[in-house]
């Protein structure tokens, strides 16, 4: 078991590479996969994402969001903002909150998970990432490492 | 507007990184059905065109990315088809490894359709969250076997989605013995799960729905097939892949970007429980054993099976890697030299969702002059529409619109039809006159 596992989700186009490029921004300064810390990128992991919760102590997922907030809004999502899900499951489109709900319901989520949005606004495929974005990661990979190391203090 | 006149339509809300949608139009008189059409109208995706005047080493990569549930099987049919052109004879290694790799992509496809989306519907919840409410530790099982499916697809594919581990002649790389004795003991420990598995599957109650159909898929002289055989038929038919375009036929519809595909001009049905009806007499004993067990008798007319026969193949996945996987030992090479030539080739092997088949021209060169690929979806297409009239039939159309729409789901998700949602994909429109 990793105590810490960091998760950054993201997929080639555009904008949704923002969880990728906070794994960047980590690894960049120095926040490496160790005995106590597992990081690694996801490309739309669907259920897969399920195994990655449950033995881990600590998980913070970083991905994409699109919630008409500013471009490279940040924004760390509580259980209670993951929707309601009626009718709307499909295996191609089995996405974060659908696996961690999922989790939820079979007592597989981690004692303590962050969950980071990134805002994206429109997807423009194939477009470069957006300067608003790069800054968004920057930022964020700053907020995830210092809660690493007031953690670590505390330990 | 009255009862008998009223329209209505269901709309799904949009989700994220969702491919594409497909709906069914569904039009009643006088109790009986008007219109029923089966509409995929996600956009054209090109990828036969794609692949023009691309190389063949990039081609195993290229198709991959046509499904991100069943990229081996894109992966496999391409290879065959080039190296039975290139006249490249694979190792006893390789091929073996072939069949382990497509194993995987079994199983984990089989076991998310299974537990994700199709086996909601017969416990009355909306959704796989929904039903890990009341059947958690089979939820939770399912996963598990998902999870060593996609471990296995990962194993010789180097990552699960869109693997890169296939090459014309092999594979890029060999695992090592360590890993492989680590994932013997993981399928090893899964055999009882995908047994109990098969016992609930069967202990779900299905609807009666007998149907005739023809079954198409592939066969083997003794293997159960998956990654090569020739294509047969519930009619005695059986052909090389190269005979394809003699018997089977594909068209434009106008309410689909999917084309429509035929069998001597009648739908048929491509998928598991087509294989099981095909090809039951090649599973091991021990699995025949547990289906008598469970009372499933095969030939099956009942497409409600499909869900059984995705748990039945899981099983014989497991088995068949670890059968392949005994006595394993690390290649001198994974892969033999090509060299490409001009001329036409052609490939099948058993998708999870059915047979699919391509067709590559190539030039001296090795680049691609023009591709057709037949994915199972398509093929079921017509097969659905079919289904969905007989058993609208079967079940009554006096039902309420919600109920009508539901049981059309249940009879489509039988197919588990790749057009990108799967799952409560259904805008249906019911109209009544």
């Amino acid at each position: 078991m990793s105590p810490v596992r960091i998760l950054g989700i993201g997929s080639p186009l555009g904008d949704d590479q923002a969880g990728w490029l906070v794994v960047d921004a980590l690894l960049a300064a120095g926040v490496h996969a160790s005995g106590g810390i597992a990081i690694e990128k996801l490309d739309r992991p669907g259920a897969n994402l399920i195994p990655l919760l449950g033995d881990a102590a600590w998980v913070i997922l970083i991905d994409a969001i699109q919630s008409n907030s500013p471009v490279g809004c940040i924004r760390h999502l509580g259980a209670d903002d993951w929707p309601a899900y009626g009718r709307g499951l499909s295996s191609h489109g089995f996405g974060v909150l659908d696996s961690l709900s999922l989790a939820r319901e079979l007592g597989s989520l981690p004692p303590r998970l962050d969950l980071y949005g990134i805002e994206i606004g429109p997807v423009s495929p194939g477009e470069p990432v957006r300067v608003e974005i790069q800054a968004a990661a920057q930022q964020l990979a700053r907020r995830i490492a210092g809660d690493l190391n007031a953690s670590s203090e505390q330990a | 507007m009255s009862e008998q006149q009223r329209s209505v339509a269901i709309h799904v809300p949009v989700l994220a990184r969702v491919e594409g949608e497909g709906a069914l139009d569904l039009r009643i008189e006088n109790g009986d059905i008007i219109q029923l059409r089966l509409r995929i109208f996600e956009p054209p995706r090109f990828f036969e065109k794609f692949l023009e005047g691309r190389h063949y080493t990039e081609i195993p990569d290229l198709v991959a990315r046509i499904c991100g549930i069943c990229p081996v099987a894109y992966q496999v049919t391409a290879a065959q088809a080039l190296e039975k052109l290139f006249n490249v004879e694979l190792s006893p290694w390789a091929r073996a490894m072939r069949r382990v790799f497509y194993c995987g992509e079994w199983i984990q496809s089989h076991s998310l359709h299974i537990h994700l989306l199709a086996a909601p519907d017969f416990f009355g919840c909306n959704n796989a969250i929904e039903l890990a409410r009341i059947a958690p530790e089979e939820v939770r099982r399912g996963l598990r076997i998902q999870a060593l499916g996609n471990e296995l697809v990962d194993l010789f594919g180097a990552r699960s989605v869109h693997p890169v581990g296939v090459r014309i002649g092999g594979f890029h790389g060999a695992p090592s013995l360590a890993r492989i004795q680590k994932m013997r003991g993981k399928l090893r420990a899964a055999l009882p799960e995908a047994e109990a598995l098969i016992r609930w599957a069967a202990s779900i109650p299905m609807p009666q729905d007998d149907q005739r159909f023809v079954s198409v898929a592939t066969r083997h002289q003794t293997d159960y097939a998956i990654e090569t055989g020739a294509i047969g038929a519930s009619d005695g038919l059986c052909i090389e892949a190269d005979e394809f375009d003699a018997h089977f036929a594909e068209q434009h519809v106008p309410h689909s970007t999917a084309l429509f595909s035929t069998y001597h001009g009648q739908p048929y049905l491509v998928g598991p429980l087509a294989r099981l009806n095909l090809n039951h007499e090649r599973l091991p004993e021990r699995i025949n054993t547990l289906l008598a067990e469970a009372g499933f008798v095969l030939p099956s007319r009942n497409l409600f099976h499909s869900l059984l026969a995705r748990a039945v193949e899981i099983l014989l996945a497991l088995h068949e890697a670890l059968r392949l996987l005994e006595g394993y030992r690390v290649p001198d090479s994974p892969w033999v030299a090509a060299t490409p030539r001009a001329g036409v080739a052609t490939g099948c092997t058993e998708a999870p969702r059915g047979l699919l088949w391509h067709r590559y021209e190539m030039d001296d060169d090795g680049r691609v002059v023009n591709a057709r690929i037949v994915p199972p979806t398509s093929q079921n297409q017509g097969r659905i529409e079919e289904d969905l009239r007989l058993s609208l039939l079967n079940f009554g159309l006096g039902h309420a619109d919600d109920a009508l729409r539901l049981h059309c789901e249940k009879v489509i998700r039988n197919y588990d039809p790749c057009i990108s949602c799967a799952t409560h994909f259904l805008r249906m429109n019911v109209e009544r006159g």
